[in-house]
Parts: structure tokens; C-alpha cells; sequence
């Protein structure tokens, strides 16, 4: 009888903002949100399976989802090392000129890509400032899967020192102290004790990263050249075959996109537990 | 002639090596500074092979930083640190051999139990086979065989500590360090393991340091007390010693309770009026007409309501019971000197007297006095009665004279 009492003070205080509210949220949603994306898989399947399977299938098509991929990787996994060590030397070491160095890592995240992009075709273009001592030498840059990954490297620069970073300051120094009494020399204390503290802080930093640089299209488009078959990657190729109109072209690669974005976002929202487990 | 004293002193010097075996770790001259403020004066100390001792202090006065300079995890300004005769000052952390048992335990997450333990044999490169052994050797002393698959999350604090212990223990260390070990556990479980911790000490025979500023704590685990104060050791020695013959005001206030009271030292000296107690006096240390601090502790205050007082008391001075409280195991009464009740205390032929310097600013001090409870039980005090106070025991500290110099002790 007695765990009638909650319930009953539940009803009688029925909160009528409640469900107004939450429904008001799901109604702004819809437009900006769940109909764009629904309206990918209904557009995308609206011809069939096997045209949708078809255009999947074009070399083209392929090859710009695996240059994705690679070039993404590759930017991934410089950006996670170089997080790292960035958070490792800023947390642990207090010098002049720490938190504007700080700062400035973040600040890549605050450019917009395609000036990000700009910037990179100055430095390292046929008549760039480094680029124009290169290319006498037959060395180009630019225009190539290197200059993707180079621009991928450069959007997603601070995000998974975001992530590292305050694992790293709320780690208590007594574990690595610890270790250090117990016999470790520095390496086999990151080894053994730093690094597993930090191995959700990696794998989420990881999964964003190579989420947004799969996305890249501003900076892309201008250090790539943007040409089918070689440089382009998914998302170009989604814009290009727009472009011509090629509808279901661009609507499989986008399907393949979005589908991977939630992917990854559900592993990082269902991961979370599993990657900080103790 | 210089030659001569150097080879002397030698010669004296290599005598004395081999008489004493070096201790298991020394702390010699060692000071500290953080930024300007100076947190360590000259500290020196020793701990003996299989050794307890404890470093007793008030919060902030130093202890941690002498733990972690021992340790390696912070240098020192000036001195050094021995570990079996070795100098280490110059040794990083991890070459020291010390075991230090982290106030938070430590404990590394990732890892279970077993990890933990094997932790400082598999960074050695210890044999696969070894470790093994080891550990479960271990997981026996310290009682944790069950829980060896668990994470450092999954246990109590008392477990943690002892995987925390069994940690260290692994790699056989030079000496234990403990930096408040129950600090964060309730009370009763402290006592349960500061017993379990010393049994464990005793069978390892692994000298340890332990920091605290509980003095019960102190008083149970130490085969010997550091008492720090700002920096400064105040004193060091037995429980027993440090407990009842303290050599400063500090230590007599900060290990348990104390009565003071300023008085004079007088010969053949009656003061009608004023309070006095016979006392074999040092007179290299004290003279006549010295300012001196006579400090007694509560138990050691008898009370009788006639001047004959069980014998082995001096006879002290006439008193107001102020007021009585049970204390569980015990009486406890404040009591104020008896401004008019005179002293008529017998004093004997003893050549010095130690007088109330000022009759009426002493008269305003409460003397606090414990009674066990047979003695309540026989003889009822209640506030207002007139009593008599023989004391057991006192120490005589001059006045102003810090520290240890001149310090006197009277039974
Ligand atoms: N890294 C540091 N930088 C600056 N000051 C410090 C540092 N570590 C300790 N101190 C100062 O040194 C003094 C002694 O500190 P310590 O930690 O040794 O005290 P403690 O006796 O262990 O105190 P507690 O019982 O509170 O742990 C304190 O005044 C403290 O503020
Ligand atoms: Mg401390």
C-alpha cells in the first residue's frame, strides 16, 4: 500500500508543462533535423534497390569513399598522437606562455574551413611561400591525397586534444608518483598507468575526429583539386554528381555518410560506460 | 698538529661505523623551501632496522614534504638522505627502493588486484613464474586472495590499503613510508587496522614511517614519536618518553592533554598564600628566581580531601572543585587553585621549591584532573568541595626557552 503514496502524489502533481514542452522540442526538431535526414533514405531508395546498389557500386563512387577513409585515418591518427603529447607537456608542465599555446591549438576549430584550405594553398601551392621552393624540385604538394589529409589534419587539430587534455589535468599525479616509487622509469609509467586512464578519452577523441574529417568539404575542395577518380573524396563527389545532376548518385554516397556518422555516434554514446570502465 | 687531530677524528669516526650498523634510512640536516616560505629546518633522523617510527604533527607542519624528500618525489634544500648508509639524495624516485603507501592508496585503476601486486616484478622483468608466486604470497599475507580478479573500485578502503602495502612489499623495499594511512577510514576501522598494519610491520621486519597527526595513532603504531611543529623536530623518542616527559610546551599540549602552569623556582621559600611543590632541581639548569613552566597532566593530578595523599605525590597546593563530568571510563573535574585556601602542604627538606609566580593570574588558570572510577566510587567530589592536588608526576620547562634546552623532569 505504501508504494501507492509515490505514485499517487505523482499524479496529483501532474505537471502539464511537461509533455507541452517535450513535444514542443520535437516539433522544432523535425524540420531542422529528422526531415532532412529521413528524406536522404526516401529519396535514396525511391528508385529501387538495384539502382541505389548501382550507384554504389561506380569506381568512381568507391574510390571516393575509400580516399575518405584513408586520408581520414591518416589525419586521425596524427592528430590523436599529436593530442597526446600535447596534453601530456601542457598538464604536466607549467612554462610561460602555456595557456596561449593552449589556445592556439584550439583555434582551428574557430576558422572557417574553407579559409583554413585558402591558408594552406598560400604556404604550400605551385607558388606558395614553402610551395614555390618545392616545385622547381618536381615536389608537389598540393592537389594530391597528401594535401587532404594535410587539410584534414588542420580542421580537426584540437578535438581530440579536447578530449585528452582534461583526463589528463583531473588525473590524480599520485598514480604516476606510485609508479615512479615502485621502480618505473617515465616510459613504462605512461605505458602502464597513464595511458589505459586515457584510453576512453582516446578512442572518443578518435571517433570525432575521423567523423569531422570524413565530413570535410571546404578546405577539401580547394587543396584537392577536386578531380574524380583521384582526389576527390565522398563528399566532393556528392557535390560534383549534384552538380551534373546525377540525384541518385549523390544520394547513395550520402546515405553511406550519414549512416557512418551514426555509427560512430552510437558507439560513442554507448561506448561511453565500456570505455571508462575501471 | 692538525694532521694529527684529523687522523684522530678518523680514527674515532671509523670506530664509531663499526660499533653502529647504519640505520635503515637517515635523514640528515635536511631544510626545504616552496618558493620563499620554508617548510623544513634541519631536520635529522634516523630509523632503525625493523624500526616503526612515527612522524606525529599538526596539519601543514611538514610531514608529507619529509615523506616525499625521502622518497624522491621532491629534493631537498639542503641535506641529504641515507638509506642503509647509502647516500640516495642524488638518486631519482625510482631507484631508491622505497615503498610509499600513498594516502589515497594509489592504487592504479586499470589493473585488478593481482596486477597491482605484480606491478613493480613485471616493470623488473621478472620471470612469468616468479611474479606469480610472489603475488599470491602476497595475496595470503595481506588476506586479499578472494578479491585478486577485483579492480581498485571494488573494495573497501581498508582492502585498498593492504593491496596498496602488499604493492610495495612485492619488491622487498628498503623502508615502508605511510602518509596517514586511516586517514580517510571511520574510527573503528582505523584501530582494527593500525593493529593489522603493526602485526604485519613485525612480521615483514620491513622499518617503516608512518605520518599522522593523530596522537592515539602515534601513541599505537610508533616504536617511536618525531613530534613536528612548523618544520622543527621537537622531539623524538619513545611513546613512553615523548608521552611523559615532554621536552617542550608543544609536545606536551599536541600528545594528549596537559595542564601548565608558570611559577618560580624558590629555596627555602615559603609563600603562604601561593601554591608550591617540592622538587629535585637541576641546578645547572634552573637557579633561583628562574621563571619556569610546570606541566602535569590530567591523570597524573591525585585529589584527596585530607593533605595526606597516597604516597609518591607531592603535595602541590589546595584547590576548588569547579565542576565534575563522567567521561565514560573516568572522572573528569575541573579544578581551580584555592586563592585563600593556603598552602599547608608538608614540603619536607627538599632545597627547592617551585612557587605560583603570581597567585591571583594563577589562581584564574582551571587545572583539569582525571579520577578512575573505583576512586569515584569511594570518595564523591562535588563542585565547590575543598580538595588537596599531589601530582605523580611533572615537568619543569623554563620559561620562553624553546626548545629542548634545559628540560627537567621530576617524579
Ligand atoms: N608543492 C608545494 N608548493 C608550495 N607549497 C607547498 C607545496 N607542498 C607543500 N607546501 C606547503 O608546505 C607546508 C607543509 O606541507 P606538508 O604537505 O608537508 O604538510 P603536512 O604536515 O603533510 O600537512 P597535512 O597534515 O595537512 O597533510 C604547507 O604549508 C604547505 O602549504
Ligand atoms: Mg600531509
Amino acid at each position: 500500500m505504501s508504494s501507492m503514496i509515490p505514485t499517487m502524489r505523482h499524479v496529483r502533481g501532474f505537471d502539464v508543462a511537461r509533455p507541452l514542452s517535450i513535444g514542443m522540442l520535437v516539433l522544432m526538431m523535425l524540420p531542422l533535423v529528422f526531415l532532412p535526414l529521413a528524406s536522404i533514405f526516401l529519396f535514396g531508395t525511391s528508385q529501387g534497390l538495384t539502382s541505389f546498389m548501382e550507384s554504389l557500386t561506380a569506381p568512381e563512387a568507391v574510390f571516393a569513399l575509400k580516399l575518405s577513409m584513408v586520408t581520414s585515418f591518416w589525419a586521425t591518427l596524427f592528430n590523436v598522437i599529436f593530442g597526446l603529447f600535447a596534453a601530456y607537456v601542457l598538464s604536466r608542465y607549467n612554462f610561460w606562455g602555456r595557456n596561449a599555446l593552449i589556445v592556439t591549438i584550439s583555434l582551428p576549430t574557430a576558422i572557417p574551413t574553407a579559409v583554413a584550405g585558402f591558408a594552406l594553398l598560400l604556404l604550400w601551392g605551385p607558388y606558395g611561400t614553402l610551395g614555390r621552393f618545392l616545385a622547381p624540385h618536381g615536389i608537389q604538394t598540393m592537389f594530391t591525397a597528401g594535401a587532404i589529409i594535410l587539410a584534414n589534419i588542420f580542421v580537426t587539430f584540437p578535438l581530440a586534444f579536447g578530449v585528452i587534455k582534461p583526463v589528463f589535468d583531473t588525473m590524480s599525479r599520485s598514480l604516476e608518483e606510485a609508479s615512479a616509487t615502485i621502480g618505473a622509469t617515465r616510459v613504462q609509467t605512461f605505458w602502464h598507468v597513464t595511458l589505459p586512464s586515457l584510453r576512453g578519452a582516446i578512442v572518443s577523441g578518435a571517433l570525432l575526429t575521423f567523423a569531422r574529417a570524413v565530413g570535410e568539404f571546404g578546405s577539401t575542395i580547394l587543396v584537392s583539386g577536386n578531380l574524380a577518380g583521384r582526389t576527390q573524396t565522398a563528399p566532393l563527389y556528392i557535390f560534383a554528381k549534384f552538380n551534373e545532376g546525377q540525384i541518385e548518385a549523390a544520394n547513395a554516397i550520402a546515405i553511406v555518410l550519414a549512416l557512418f556518422s551514426f555509427l560512430i555516434f552510437s558507439v560513442l554514446f554507448f561506448a561511453r560506460d565500456w570505455l571508462d570502465v575501471d | 698538529m692538525a694532521q694529527v687531530a684529523r687522523s684522530m677524528e678518523k680514527l674515532i669516526s671509523a670506530d664509531a661505523k663499526d660499533i653502529q650498523p647504519p640505520a635503515a634510512a637517515s635523514v640528515v640536516g635536511v631544510s626545504k623551501f616552496f618558493g620563499k616560505t620554508s617548510v623544513l629546518q634541519n631536520i635529522s633522523f634516523d630509523v632503525a632496522e625493523g624500526e616503526a617510527l612515527v612522524l606525529l604533527g599538526a596539519s601543514g607542519s611538514g610531514k608529507t614534504t619529509i615523506l616525499r624528500i625521502i622518497a624522491g618525489l621532491e629534493q631537498p634544500y639542503t641535506g641529504k638522505i641515507m638509506i642503509h648508509g647509502k647516500d640516495v639524495t642524488e638518486l631519482p624516485a625510482r631507484e631508491r627502493g622505497v615503498g610509499v603507501i600513498f594516502q589515497s592508496y594509489a592504487l592504479f585503476p586499470k589493473m585488478t588486484v593481482e596486477k597491482n601486486i605484480g606491478y613493480g616484478l613485471r616493470i623488473r622483468k621478472r620471470k612469468r613464474k616468479e611474479i606469480k608466486k610472489t603475488v599470491e604470497e602476497l595475496l595470503s599475507l595481506v588476506q586479499l586472495e578472494e578479491h585478486r580478479k577485483k579492480y581498485p573500485s571494488q573494495l573497501s578502503g581498508g582492502q585498498q590499503q593492504r593491496v596498496a602495502i602488499a604493492r610495495t612489499l612485492a619488491y622487498d623495499p628498503e623502508v615502508l613510508l605511510f602518509d596517514e594511512p586511516f586517514g580517510a577510514l571511520d574510527a573503528q576501522t582505523r584501530t582494527r587496522l593500525r593493529r593489522e598494519i603493526r602485526d604485519l610491520l613485525k612480521k615483514v621486519n620491513v622499518p617503516a614511517i608512518f605520518i599522522t597527526h593523530d596522537q592515539e595513532e602515534a601513541l599505537e603504531l610508533g616504536d617511536r614519536i618525531a613530534v613536528i611543529n612548523v618544520g622543527n623536530i621537537e622531539q623524538i623518542g619513545t611513546p613512553a618518553e615523548v608521552y611523559n616527559n615532554p621536552a617542550t610546551e608543544y609536545v606536551a599540549t599536541f600528545l594528549g592533554a596537559a595542564n601548565i602552569l608558570e611559577g618560580v623556582v624558590r629555596k627555602d621559600y615559603v609563600e603562604f598564600g601561593g601554591a608550591k611543590i617540592a622538587a629535585r632541581i637541576d641546578s645547572e639548569k634552573f637557579t633561583e628566581g628562574q621563571p619556569v613552566k610546570l606541566i602535569f597532566r590530567p591523570e597524573d593530578v591525585a585529589l584527596s580531601m585530607t593533605q595526606e595523599l597516597p604516597s609518591g605525590h607531592s603535595c602541590f597546593a589546595g584547590a576548588i572543585v569547579e565542576e565534575t563530568s563522567f567521561v565514560g571510563a573516568y572522572e573528569r573535574l575541573r579544578l581551580r587553585l584555592d586563592p585563600a585556601g593556603g598552602n599547608s602542604c608538608d614540603t619536607g627538606d627538599t632545597p627547592y621549591y617551585l612557587t605560583t609566580e603570581t597567585p591571583e593570574s594563577q589562581t584564574a588558570k582551571p587545572i583539569i584532573a582525571t579520577r578512575p572510577k573505583p576512586e569515584t566510587m569511594a570518595v564523591k567530589l562535588r563542585r565547590g568541595d575543598r580538595v588537596f592536588i599531589g601530582l605523580t608526576s611533572f615537568t619543569l620547562l623554563p620559561k620562553d626557552l624553546r626548545p629542548m634546552a634545559g628540560t627537567e623532569t621530576s617524579r
